[in-house]
Parts: C-alpha cells; sequence; structure tokens
C-alpha cells in the first residue's frame, strides 16, 4: 500500500503482537499471559463480527487510479427504470424506520414533562443530534411509529413528533442513450451566459443527495446478502469488498468541492454509491467550454457535497442511516451552517406531511440559503402530495420545481398541485425517447447496478467509470433552478425570498393562463431574470 | 386662416399688430402640434395683450443662451433605483427672440446623460445587477414667454410652451429591441429672473416643470412600471448666460 492507507492496522498489529507461549516456570504469570491473549483474541474477533454486522466502511486509500472515461452510452439495451420507492431493495422496507420517532418539544418544557410524554409511548428517551433542533428518541421496535407520533403530536409541550420517514432520490431513469443537450437552448441559457458566465467559486451550491463522486479513493466495504424481492433468489455476501472511486473528471478538481459531509455512513466522505447526486451535481456545476463532455447551468460554483440518502449499495454495506427525515433535515442545517447559499434537494417522499423539514428549510431561508426542492414524479402513479415540496409556497425562498419536456409540455411524471411553482427541463423520454431526457455525466450503472444481472454475474461495484447518461425527474429539473439561484445570486439578488420572486415573475407562462397546477408560474427564464429591470424598459 | 410658412408680419404689413400676433401664434400652433392646447395659445395672447403701449417701442431683441442646471425627475424613484439619484445635471442652450411688447420666444435644446446599472425591485428592497445601462434626455422645447421688464436691471420672466423629448435607453446585452429610442411630447412652465451684466450680456436664474406623461412604465421590464411612475417630466433649476442684444 501507498502512503495514506489505512488497512485495519489495529487489528494487524494486534495479532502481530499476541503473546505466544514460553517456557516460563510460573503458573500464574502463564495464566495471566493465557488470559490476556484469550481477551485480545476476544476483543478481536468481537471487533471483527462488529465490523461485519456494522458494515462501517474503511478508507483503504485516498488515492486510486484514473478515472474512466467510458463516454455516451448509446448500445446499451433499456434498463428496468427506477422510480422512488420502486427500487427491489426498497420494496423490502416500509416508509418509515421503526423503533425510533423525531420530537421536538416546545421551549422551555421541562425534562420531568418530556419524560412522562415519552412514557406514553413507552420511550426511553433520545438525545439531542446535531444540526437539528427535535430529537430522535427511541421506541419499542414493534410499536406502530406513526400511531405513536400521533399520540405525542397532540400534546401541547409538543411542536412536533413525526415517524423517520425514509427520503428517496427523485428520478426516473431512463434507457441509457445519448445525443445532446437541448435543455439549455429550451432555457436560452445561451444569451444568459453572456451575462453571467457560469457565476464564481463564491457561491456555494449544496447538493443534498446521495453523495458525488468528488474525489479518489479505495474504501473496503462488506456486502451483506439481500434479495431483490420478496421470495426472490439470495444474492451471496460478498464480504469484504474494496471499492474503488473517483472523481467525476467533468465536476473538476478537488478545489471544486466544499464541506462535504456524510449523514448516511456519518462521515466526512460523501461517496457517491448511486450516481444520482453525480448527474444532479453535473446539471448544476458540469465543467463547460472546456470542449469536452456536457454543460452544467453554473458551472464556475462551489458544490457541497451532502449525502443524505442512501443508495442500494449503501443498503447493502449496511449503511446506519438510510436517509430519513430527520438525516435530511440535519443535512440541510448543516450545509446551511456551514455557508451554501443554495440548497438542491432533488429528494423527496410521499406519506404524511413532515414538519421536521418544514423547519430544517425555514430555517436555511432565514440564513440566506435558497431551496430548490422537486415537486415529485407521482402524477401517474396517485398524484400523491409531495411532501418535501408541499410548503414551498409558504417559505418565500424553497420554490417547488416540476419538470418539463423538449416539447415544453409538463412531463409525464410530473407532480401537479398548489405547490408546483415553476418548471424547468426535466426531460420527458415519451417526446423524443431517451434524447428526450437530461445527459449529464454520471456513473457507468452497467458497472454499478451488477445486482440488475443476476446473481450469477452479481458482483462489487466500482464508482470510478463514467459516462454521459440521459435521466429524467424533477431530479433533474431541480438543479436547473439550484443553478439558476446561484447565477442571480452572483448578479446581485442575494436574498431568498427575492430570488423565488424573481423567478417567478419572469418565468414563461405555459398551460392555462397565469398560475397554473401544472407549470406554476411557469418555465424559468434565465436569461430575462438576470437581466432585470431597466428605467423604461 | 393662413397655412404657409411666411410670417404675416413680413407679407402683410396692413394688419393689426394684435391680430398678427394671434396669427404667429395659430401658425406655430399649426406647424408644431395640431394638439397644442388652447391655453398655452391663451398664455401668449393675454401676454401680448397686456403688454403695456410704452413696451411696444422697445427694439427686438434676439440673443443665444446657455444654461447648466439640475432635474429632479418626477418619476423619482424609478430614477433612483437605476441611475442612483432622483436627479441630474443638465446643459443646455438654445435662441431666443425677445419682441418690443416684452414677448419672448425660445427654442432651447438640452440633454442629461448619465449611466447605472438594471435593477430588481423586490418589495422595498433593491438588487442592482451590475448591468450597465445608459439612459439620456434630449428634450426640444418652444417655449413662449413675458418679461417683466419696467427698465429695471433685475428682470422676472414667466413663460410656457411644448416640448419634444426623445428618450434613449440602452444597455449591456441587449437586443436591439431591448433598447428604447422614442420621442415624448410634454409640456413646461418656467419662471425666472435675469439681470442683465453688460448690454450684450446677461445672467437669469431659472425653474421649469415640466410634465411629459405617458413615457415610462409601459414596459413590463421597466422598473417605472414598479413604482407606476409614467411621467418623464422633472423640475429643474438652472442658471443660464445669454449673449446678444
Amino acid at each position: 500500500m501507498g502512503s495514506g492507507v489505512i488497512v485495519r492496522g489495529q487489528f494487524t498489529s494486534r495479532h502481530g503482537r499476541a503473546p505466544s507461549s514460553n517456557n516460563d516456570s510460573r503458573p500464574h504469570f502463564r495464566r495471566v499471559l493465557a488470559g490476556a491473549a484469550a481477551g485480545i483474541w476476544l476483543v478481536w474477533a468481537a471487533a471483527d463480527y462488529a465490523q461485519v454486522r456494522t458494515s462501517l466502511p474503511v478508507l483503504l486509500s485516498e488515492v486510486a487510479p484514473p478515472a474512466i472515461d467510458r463516454g455516451l452510452r448509446d448500445a446499451d439495451p433499456p434498463r428496468a427504470p427506477r422510480a422512488d420507492g420502486s427500487s427491489p431493495l426498497r420494496e423490502l422496507d416500509e416508509p418509515f424506520l421503526r423503533g425510533s420517532l423525531i420530537v421536538k418539544f416546545r421551549p422551555g418544557t421541562q425534562t420531568d414533562t418530556r419524560r412522562a410524554l415519552l412514557a406514553q409511548v413507552d420511550s426511553t428517551g433520545g438525545a439531542p443530534v446535531s444540526y437539528a433542533p427535535f430529537e430522535v428518541v427511541a421506541i419499542d421496535p414493534a410499536a406502530d411509529p406513526e400511531e405513536a407520533a400521533r399520540r405525542l403530536d397532540v400534546q401541547p409541550d409538543v411542536e412536533y413528533a413525526q415517524a423517520r420517514y425514509r427520503v428517496y432520490p427523485r428520478f426516473v431513469p431512463n434507457d441509457p442513450l445519448y445525443s445532446r443537450q437541448w435543455n439549455y437552448p429550451a432555457l436560452d441559457m445561451e444569451r444568459a451566459w453572456d451575462i453571467n458566465q457560469g457565476a464564481t467559486p463564491a457561491i456555494t451550491v449544496a447538493v443534498l443527495d446521495s453523495g458525488v463522486a468528488y474525489r479518489a479513493a479505495f474504501v473496503r466495504y462488506t456486502a451483506q446478502a439481500f434479495r431483490l424481492s420478496p421470495g426472490g433468489p439470495i444474492f451471496r455476501p460478498l464480504g469484504p469488498v474494496d471499492i474503488p472511486f473517483a472523481p467525476a473528471p467533468e465536476l473538476g478538481g478537488p478545489e471544486r468541492f466544499v464541506s462535504p459531509r456524510d449523514f448516511i455512513w456519518d462521515t466526512a466522505m460523501p461517496l457517491d454509491l448511486d450516481g444520482h447526486g453525480t448527474h444532479v451535481s453535473g446539471t448544476i456545476g458540469q465543467l463547460t467550454n472546456n470542449g469536452i463532455g456536457v454543460a452544467g447551468m453554473a458551472f464556475n460554483v462551489r458544490i457541497m457535497p451532502v449525502k443524505v440518502i442512501a443508495g442500494d449499495w449503501d443498503l447493502i454495506f449496511g449503511s446506519p442511516s438510510v436517509g430519513t427525515d430527520d438525516v435530511v433535515a440535519r443535512g440541510i442545517r448543516y450545509a446551511v451552517d456551514n455557508g451554501a447559499n443554495v440548497l438542491n434537494l432533488s429528494i423527496g417522499r410521499l406519506g404524511p406531511p413532515a414538519p421536521a423539514l418544514r423547519d430544517a428549510m425555514t430555517y436555511a431561508v432565514s440564513r440566506g440559503a435558497f431551496v430548490a426542492v422537486a415537486a415529485g414524479n407521482d402524477a401517474e402513479t396517485g398524484n400523491r402530495v409531495e411532501r418535501l415540496a408541499e410548503f414551498a409556497p409558504e417559505i418565500e425562498g424553497v420554490v417547488a420545481v416540476g419538470g418539463i419536456g423538449r416539447d415544453r409540455q409538463r412531463a409525464f411524471y410530473s407532480n401537479t398541485g398548489s405547490y408546483v411553482e415553476v418548471v424547468a427541463p426535466g426531460g420527458d423520454s415519451r417526446v423524443g425517447g431517451t434524447e428526450g431526457a437530461i445527459l449529464q455525466q454520471t456513473f457507468d450503472f452497467d458497472l454499478v447496478e451488477t445486482y440488475f444481472r443476476g446473481p450469477a454475474q452479481y458482483r462489487a461495484p466500482r464508482f470510478d467509470a463514467f459516462t454521459f447518461e440521459f435521466l429524467q425527474g424533477t431530479s433533474m429539473a431541480t438543479p436547473h433552478v439550484a443553478g439558476f439561484a446561484a447565477l442571480l445570486i452572483q448578479q446581485g439578488i442575494t436574498a431568498p425570498a427575492a430570488i423565488e420572486a424573481a423567478m417567478k415573475r419572469y418565468a414563461t407562462d405555459l398551460g392555462r393562463s397565469g398560475r397554473d397546477d401544472e407549470y406554476g408560474h411557469g418555465l424559468i427564464n434565465p436569461r430575462a431574470t438576470l437581466r432585470g429591470l431597466g428605467l423604461a424598459r | 386662416m393662413r397655412t404657409g410658412l411666411r410670417s404675416p408680419v413680413d407679407h402683410e404689413p396692413q394688419r393689426h399688430r394684435d391680430t398678427e400676433r394671434i396669427l404667429v401664434l395659430t401658425e406655430i400652433h399649426h406647424r408644431l402640434c395640431a394638439s397644442v392646447p388652447l391655453w398655452l395659445v391663451a398664455v401668449g395672447f393675454v401676454a401680448v395683450a397686456a403688454s403695456p403701449a410704452e413696451a411696444q417701442t422697445r427694439e427686438f431683441m434676439f440673443r443665444g443662451f446657455a444654461d447648466v442646471g439640475s432635474t429632479t425627475f418626477t418619476a423619482g424613484q424609478s430614477f433612483d433605483a437605476v441611475l442612483g439619484s432622483d436627479r441630474g445635471a443638465v446643459l443646455g442652450g438654445g435662441l431666443e427672440l425677445v419682441l418690443p411688447q416684452r414677448v419672448s420666444i425660445a427654442m432651447r435644446a438640452s440633454r442629461f446623460r448619465r449611466t447605472g446599472e438594471r435593477v430588481f425591485v423586490f418589495g422595498d428592497q433593491q438588487f442592482d445587477l451590475g448591468i450597465p445601462v445608459t439612459v439620456s434626455i434630449v428634450p426640444v422645447q418652444l417655449t413662449g414667454g413675458y418679461r417683466f421688464d419696467d427698465g429695471q436691471r433685475l428682470v422676472p420672466y414667466a413663460g410656457g410652451g411644448i416640448g419634444w423629448h426623445r428618450y434613449r435607453e440602452t444597455s449591456s446585452f441587449a437586443e436591439e429591441a431591448e433598447n428604447i429610442e422614442e420621442v415624448f411630447r410634454g409640456f413646461q412652465v418656467l419662471g425666472g429672473a435675469e439681470i442683465r451684466v453688460v448690454p450684450w450680456a446677461a445672467a437669469a436664474f431659472e425653474v421649469e416643470w415640466a410634465t411629459v406623461p405617458d413615457a415610462l412604465g409601459v414596459d413590463a421590464n421597466s422598473v417605472a412600471r414598479e413604482f407606476q411612475e409614467s411621467n418623464l417630466g422633472g423640475t429643474t433649476i438652472r442658471v443660464k448666460i445669454a449673449v446678444g442684444r
């Protein structure tokens, strides 16, 4: 191993120093030695066992071979689309975590009162968590967390209580195809870039997502056994696997990224094990005008990777968190407290309301950060309310983003409702096929989603090979708005509420005249917004 | 009613002078703008009619003048937002004819030009966008006036007239259609006092109020629309040097 290599050194060295028996005639000394050896062995075994059970990743190396550029994927057979909550792995899960709740007590609530309230749901209590005004309290894993939350929520000393609902990426991956980016001309970005060439590194956009391919590393994980579907074949445990990571070449060097944070693995290394966050980051800030690959909206900004949702491999590797309301809320506060000007939330969930997230987004705006959040991809499957987006109209500075296709019509998946505020290109494969989606750089999914090949060919993934992939969803629309917000901040519109007002004012009205539930105020118009107002024109 | 350009004074000397004066004003009225309000004609008429008999014995006075002043714009919020101030310096000059009856007719052109930046306005917040925008206003004004000249060195005067205000606004990154060059019609009234410095030169201090309605606030990308201001006029104070006799 080269420099910087950490290979569970504590275990190796302990093993190497394990005392061997000798000819010492003193029985008590031999007993001491034997006891010590047994103790060390037990500690080692327990630690190794814990290592496997909790699957904590081990950073093997901070360097890795250069990224593999596998170009535009235009000859792959169509892959089965993945939608939020439709992942085979996720179908095994409930929409919330059992065994805990999110509770925010009103200020001034005494400790005794808190204990009494928590006792009503058989909770043994909880502890404050970082970047959060609420507590995550433990309850009986067999209890229904929604019911327990309802009981607490009506108490006068409780501001809100909710289950820990899982949050998912908001995208509908498309058949892998090729060609070019129609989305920027659709937004008149060429003329907008005349006015503002991609902002500057003074602006930081936080990508709260599945992580970002932002650095090189070799990391050792432990892959556990799993099923893709109930009753389906078991994918064997791969055991410890060394996974290579590389930074996405089209996202730039290390200076591009600030304050990385992983709330899924609770580390400062938010590696993307999915590809969603990397694709989203590309729309925000893909290197542009460098003669390589594709373009991004605000190609000079800094990116803050904040990992708040888990990809399938995070689950297979046994991540300690999977992306719940509390995790996302903490990620939002972390990003704001660490200087993010814009937050991109290409994530969401259905189910009950999310007061913890409303709280966090209100906090973000109060600290001067603009928030773009996906309106959801559920239009054809019930058009249920997207909980992260539903309170966007109530918070000036938080904008819920719907998706359109290249025909400037609402994309088939894009949610409708009173909370849709603007639309942006999210892609629509029903209009123009694969090329109707949004093209950015991300992982070569063939080397990531190896479990789709069946148990026989299933193997460890690698996150150092990149392609330009077409994806669609409001996840893809949202970073257009986040990048746009970065341009506006650079241009001088710094207040989140004013950014939202400017976006709405200059939006190109689509659909019914005026604001409507399909397109909100219309398609964002960066060029007109950046130009602002003259004296008479 | 005459329709030609010839002056009735030159070519029809047999007419009564007061009638001729009316005809002069009527000619101007028709030549310059068919819709000059009657009150303006009336002002001229009253001024001439009220001239004391002894004044009619004075000589014609023809002179040129130059002036410098400061205009406070009626659309103050809009000018302040884009140009950083609701007022600005104006340079001007023109020609003036003073009739023996203490009546003056002046043609004046001036220029205001300033560069600011485009903005976005949200509530009571304003955000400067750093995109240069240059505004120039060139009014050409025809003003009739009356001089309260009773032989004293200080001569008060007052008047009113019509103006054509060429408004030009250009900004960086603008397409041709996004710049403006238009002429708006307005009216002005003024008053001042002139002091003769030497027999052939005088200095004056003057206050003018001009109205140029419906010039601003039409376009959706206008900050004037945001502030519901539409008048391009303003109040100008200026000092003037007139040369000639």
